[in-house]
């Protein structure tokens, strides 16, 4: 168990300053709504991680959670008309629900079987939010379908910039509260059950039930970027529940480093505002993430952190100090935890 | 006009012929590569789109675009099958999620470069039948060469030059002490499976609409197929991919197109629920 942060306080907290700041430099409505989504994409990527890297069970559904507390908010607000912290609160029970489902599910399966499981999970939830138009609002309007569901908010026209340090703040939040929980005794048991569910099983950990927790937890965190999610976009569509979506935490996770939660948070931040910033349309971007996943899968297998470790402990060997080995690498190729 | 249900029924049985060509492909990767290959379904949609590009210069018969687009896709499934499938395919997280990179990676670029609207090519007057049952010709060519492909497959498999993939089945080690190069078998077989693929939907192509995620649907039909049928038998795959060629149509004539989807969909989630051992397979563990 490796208990070094990947990245350090110091690094960390320039880093936060510099978030905090920028908004003061009067940057463009454009820049700000960029760098807002990149906070909300960054914590779903952590999420995913808590899923897909802490705890080794690979989902390729996760925007199914994300989007259901999309459309909870966006449903309950603007249908049942429920006060906005009760919808949110609600949102992000549900998608704890649905993750506890998923998880049952999942828990039997192994390997690639989660994966293919949860795809079709994700899938199935996307096509009954696009074809169907099940609800219509006042005023005759029909909801759902491509255009959405609207949230109904208790403001109007909110400044950029509030948005803006809400999501940060709301990250800063959601990152920390992951870690702890990576680090804590239950995160040290999912580590056990990514890396060998068998022996975690003989030491006697219930691996079932760490796994229905481990997608009940990364999914709540899904479910509160998603609420956050409609709140910035005023409106639940249903690209909130599309594999595109869920394929792209995945990349986060696997070019920032799977189990390192900072690192994804990382390569979230950076890639999602360098694509966004360079005005690409959204086809060339998911080109983009799906090109740079596959050199790193291929080249990088441990991501952003992996490579770093691996360089430190290289350069340690040469200055003569004994390199910390790393035991699993060897035999599936795949830890760098 | 004949009855409808019978209608649907020939009209499954067509594209069922076809499916079972992609899901014998599928099933070759997962006996000889021992991966899930999630890329298998943007194959089929690169063989759809060859036969549409082909049409519109004057090549309308899926007979010669079938065999293009077959070596199109053997020369990319060699290329994948070697520089990425083959170095990770003993790392569980890297393989489904970067076969569905690559799936994706294809989505976009089909988007890019036909746009992201329903195309569809000329399907050629059908030949009407008895009762007023229409014989379509696409669905005849499909399910002819489909059904010789397979035959010839089946042929090479019990045969001596099939050897080497029963080998490498059952135990690579033992093929690899008998002087077999195991890694060229295994990218060979890739690029194989992909041609099958993309025949598929080169075949397929003129009974409806060319679009970039049109391989969604049979990729799954593929996986439900290999995970019910296992791998092992031809004919099994063959009549199994036309139940659900057939009951595909059923649900698009008489629910909706999207419903054939969510009920392969919904399919998958309930085979991974009862048989959750799945399909064996043996990849990660090995190494």
């Amino acid at each position: 168990m490796r208990s070094a942060a990947p990245v350090s306080v110091g690094w960390l907290a320039a880093g936060i300053g510099l978030l905090l700041l920028f908004p003061l430099s009067s940057p463009d409505a454009f820049l700000l709504d960029v760098f807002t989504t990149g906070f909300l994409l960054a914590a779903f990527a952590a999420s995913w991680d808590v899923v897909g890297g802490v705890s080794g069970q690979i989902t390729l559904g996760h925007a199914l959670p994300f989007g259901a507390a999309a459309y909870a908010c966006a449903l309950l607000t603007s249908l049942a008309g429920w006060p906005l912290p009760l919808a949110v609160a609600a949102a992000i029970l549900l998608a704890a629900a649905v993750g506890m489902g998923i998880g049952a599910l999942s828990a039997p399966l192994a390997g690639p079987f989660v994966a293919l499981l949860t795809l079709a999970l994700g899938e199935i939830a996307h096509e009954a939010a696009v074809g169907h138009t099940f609800f219509s609002g006042p005023g005759g309007y029909a909801w759902g379908g491509e255009g959405g569901i609207p949230v109904a908010l208790p403001w109007r026209d909110a400044p950029p910039f509030s948005s803006y340090y809400a999501a940060l703040a709301f990250l800063c939040l959601a990152s920390f509260g992951m870690l702890r929980l990576s680090r804590s005794g239950a995160g040290l048991i999912l580590r056990a059950v990514a890396g060998s569910p068998i022996t975690a099983q003989a030491s006697g950990v219930p691996i079932a039930r760490f796994k229905r927790l481990a997608f009940a937890a990364g999914s709540a965190f899904a479910g509160a970027a998603g609420a956050g999610f409609a709140l910035h976009m005023g409106r639940a569509t249903a690209t909130d529940l599309s594999l595109e979506l869920s394929f792209q935490a995945a990349t986060f996770a696997a070019v920032g480093g799977r189990g390192t939660i900072a690192g994804p948070v990382v390569a979230a931040l950076v890639l999602h505002v360098l694509f966004q910033g360079l005005y690409l349309p959204p086809s060339a971007r998911v080109l983009l993430y799906a090109l740079t996943l596959l050199v790193t899968l291929r080249f990088f297998p441990g991501g952003v952190v992996g490579t770093a470790r691996e360089l430190a402990s290289r350069l340690g060997r040469r200055d003569g100090t004994r390199p910390a080995r790393r035991g699993g690498r060897n035999r599936t190729g795949e830890g760098t935890r | 006009m004949a009855h409808p249900l019978l209608q649907v029924l020939l009209d499954g049985l067509f594209a069922g012929a076809a499916y079972a060509l992609m899901a014998a492909g599928m099933a070759l990767i997962l006996g000889v590569v021992k991966v899930i290959n999630l890329s298998h379904g943007a194959f089929f949609t690169l063989g759809a789109y060859v036969a549409y590009a082909l049409a519109g210069r004057g090549i309308g018969s899926p007979i010669a675009a079938a065999p293009i687009a077959a070596v199109i896709a053997f020369a990319f499934g060699v290329f994948l099958g070697k520089s990425f499938v083959n170095p990770v395919r003993s790392r569980p997280f890297a393989l489904p999620v970067g076969t569905l990179a690559c799936a994706l990676l294809f989505e976009q670029a089909a988007q890019r470069i036909w746009g992201p609207h329903p195309l569809s090519i000329e399907a050629g007057a059908p030949w009407v039948g008895p009762g007023g049952l229409v014989l379509r010709r696409w669905g005849v060519i499909a399910f002819l060469s489909s059904a010789a492909l397979l035959g010839g497959l089946k042929w090479v498999l019990s045969a001596r030059p099939g050897l080497p993939l029963r080998l490498i089945a059952e135990d690579e080690e033992i093929a690899g002490s008998l002087g077999m190069d195991v890694e060229a078998i295994r990218y060979l077989t890739f690029g194989g499976a992909c041609a099958m693929a993309a025949a598929a939907g080169a075949l397929l192509s003129p009974s409806g609409a060319v679009t970039p995620t049109m391989g969604r649907a049979p990729l799954l039909l593929s996986l439900v197929v290999v995970i019910v049928a296992g791998m092992d038998s031809v004919g099994a795959i063959f009549l199994l991919s036309i139940g659900l060629g057939i009951f595909g149509g059923a649900c698009a004539w008489f629910l909706s197109p999207q419903w054939s989807y969510v009920a392969l969909l919904a399919a998958v989630c309930l085979l991974l629920s009862v048989r959750p051992a799945g399909i064996v397979v043996t990849a990660g563990r090995l190494d």
